[in-house]
């Protein structure tokens, strides 16, 4: 029951994610055709078509502050992306040393280190969330389109919470594979 | 001890952890953070740190190329170019001794022209050209062996994500290590068909042939490659032309290659959130090891090793050749272990100024870039080594029947190219320079 609400939630995360990157393509994409056509109706052969005076005048062109979405996005998709990441073990790690260990040793070191990585994630979150409490404070905002940064800090904060979240659900059942040797999560971290 | 001293210690520390199979971007990061603590006598510094470095890390610019090219790669797949790729290539080279082999390298370098990742691209011409092979009577080992070897033109020939990290560490610039990656990405297909006749030729039986197809037919075949050949002149012509900003060549290529998906009938709703998960599992799998890698460089930087480093390399006066091959071997030795990115992310912040300090008769940039693309093959070289090439393990995982050992046997020839093409590009800098 546990597993698939977790399993479902990592999914929600990385499609949410995944549907945000595809919503910052486009948009890269429609600022590269606005700062397109704007030279091209600025061009000389334009001068005093009707049309093309009437699209600049409703402000085609790129868009303002383009590269400004894209890096707060970015960050949003990449913290929505890790609960998945965290779930599956699609870290990447090195296992040509354990292999020669049985496999209870090596139980025993991937509980040790989930628990780690689910303390690395909680500090992570922890540390977000002050950041999002300073940028929120001190009202930064971003260079061009003014947006204030802590928006893009909280919208992050989500997705590392869910990590986090993830990281602590995948450390039990680590641990509890340990103890009664009865795989129950998938690892792929040694295929990528 | 001293803050050098500590950080010379945190080397062993940090394989200690890797080998002992902690992830590796969590290894990088509680090494860093560890070491932050100690030399600043203290949490403070390190934690006030990661206030804000998980997001500016994770906002990057420059970074932000590497998840739209991930999902362009799985456009790519889902759009049907492998196989019109493969299919091209093989009716040119088919009826050739070894030449469906031959025609795989080719679609895999295809491939390599919209894909950023050696993964993706054997993993999928895998897919496609296996079957073929086995089909026309090649033998396990070397069919395994050939799409291994295959797949890693997918990050020689750019885009290709491990420069992105290359340039964003050194900060080069980054459109001219792909244009500079173009002429060794191209060289490394040849040196692959090479390799495939003279294993055909010392094999023989190793290979069926067939009867050549008519040049009508071949046309026709090449005609549907098209779609390839606009996302790459898009991609890599775009930012050689200054059109656009890498990022946004991305973006256009994965809209690109996601319209094109979506009228070969690929793109669905099902396919899109596989496309959206695996990208989600490779995205984040990097930028982790990305933010163990800044936290543990920024720990490095205090200590001063890199440029210690680089001071005692320079004091001793080895000639830069000498210093620049034992590195190299180093890769070669190292890349048996451990992947690509990590280890680029590892070595280059120490390595670079090394290079950067020695005299090669070339400006700071021109080092900078030739060195970039020779690190990139060496590392690129450790996906096909046995006994942990990780290619050679995806590929191997498709083709169950061909014991590994085949595999190991073959892909020998194909290693024996690498080398030989790195002691080209060594001896020539002209080769990888004179595009730019």
């Amino acid at each position: 029951m546990l597993a698939r609400i977790v399993e479902a939630l990592a999914r929600f995360m990385a499609i949410l994610g995944g549907l945000v990157l595809t919503g910052l393509i486009l948009m890269t994409c429609l600022s590269i055709a606005g700062r397109w056509l704007n030279g091209v109706l600025n061009a000389d052969a334009f001068e005093g078509v009707a049309l093309a005076e009437w699209l600049l005048a409703r402000g085609v062109g790129p868009i303002t502050g383009d590269f400004e979405l894209v890096e707060a996005g970015m960050a949003f998709v990449i913290f929505a992306f890790l609960p998945i990441t965290q779930l599956h073990g699609a870290h990447a790690s090195v296992d040509i040393f354990t292999r020669a260990l049985g496999e209870k040793s090596n139980r025993a070191l991937a509980a040790a280190w989930a628990v780690l990585f689910a303390a690395v994630l909680i500090l992570i979150a922890r540390q977000l969330w002050l950041g999002t409490q300073d940028k929120a404070r001190y009202g930064e905002t971003t260079f061009l389109i003014q947006f204030p940064i802590w928006w893009a800090y909280a919208a992050s904060l989500v997705g590392a919470v869910i990590a986090a979240a993830t990281a602590c659900y995948v450390a039990t059942v680590r641990v509890v594979e340990a103890f009664t040797g009865q795989p129950i999560l998938p690892d792929e971290g040694t295929e990528h | 001890m001293t803050d050098l001293a500590i950080g010379l210690w945190s080397f062993p520390a940090l394989l200690a952890l890797i080998f002992l199979r902690v992830p590796i971007g969590l290894a990088m990061f509680v090494t860093g953070l560890v070491g932050l603590w100690i030399v600043t006598d203290g949490p403070i510094v390190a934690l006030s740190r990661l206030k804000n470095e998980t997001y500016s890390t994770f906002s990057s610019y420059s970074l932000s190329i590497i998840p739209m090219f991930l999902l362009m790669g799985q456009f790519a797949t889902l759009g049907g170019m492998s196989q019109a790729l493969f299919r091209a290539a093989e009716g040119f080279l088919g009826h050739r001794r070894g030449g469906v082999a031959m025609a795989a390298v080719g679609a895999c370098a295809g491939f390599g022209a919209i894909c950023g990742s050696s993964l993706a691209t054997a993993a999928t011409m895998g897919r496609v050209a296996l079957p073929e092979l086995r089909r026309y009577g090649y033998d396990g080992g070397f069919s395994t062996a050939t799409l291994a070897a295959g797949g890693t033109l997918g990050i020689l020939i750019p885009p290709s994500v491990i420069l992105v990290i290359y340039a964003i560490l050194t900060e080069q610039n980054i459109a001219k290590l792909f244009v500079a990656a173009v002429v060794p990405g191209l060289l490394a297909a040849l040196g692959y068909v090479i390799a495939i006749s003279i294993y055909v030729r010392v094999n023989p039986g190793s290979a069926g042939t067939r009867d050549p197809i008519p040049g009508r037919e071949r046309l026709a075949l090449l005609v549907a490659v098209w779609p390839v050949l606009l996302v790459f002149v898009a991609v890599v012509g775009g930012i050689y032309g200054g059109i656009f900003t890498p990022t946004e060549a991305a973006a256009v290529g994965a809209l690109g290659t996601g319209l094109i998906a979506l009228a070969n009938g690929g793109l669905n709703g099902r396919t899109l959130v596989q496309s959206f998960t695996i990208t989600a599992k490779s995205s984040a799998m990097i930028f982790f090891i990305v933010l163990g890698a800044a936290f543990y460089n920024g720990f490095l930087a205090l200590t001063q090793v890199p440029q210690e480093m680089s001071a005692w390399v320079v004091e001793q006066g080895y000639a830069p050749l000498t210093v620049l091959v034992v590195i190299l071997v180093f890769y070669l030795i190292f890349g048996c272990l451990m992947d690509s990115l990590s280890m680029i992310l590892l070595t280059v912040p120490i390595f670079f100024p090394v290079i950067s300090a020695l005299d090669f008769g070339m400006t700071a940039e021109e080092v900078a870039i030739w060195f970039g693309i020779l690190v990139l093959i060496v590392v690129e070289v450790g996906l096909i080594t046995p006994p942990v090439g990780m290619n050679l393990f995806i590929i191997n995982a498709m083709d169950r029947a061909t014991p590994m050992l085949q595999t190991y046997r073959a892909v020998l020839y194909f290693i024996g190219s690498d080398i030989v093409r790195v002691a080209i590009l060594v001896a020539f800098p002209a080769i990888t320079l004179f595009l730019l």
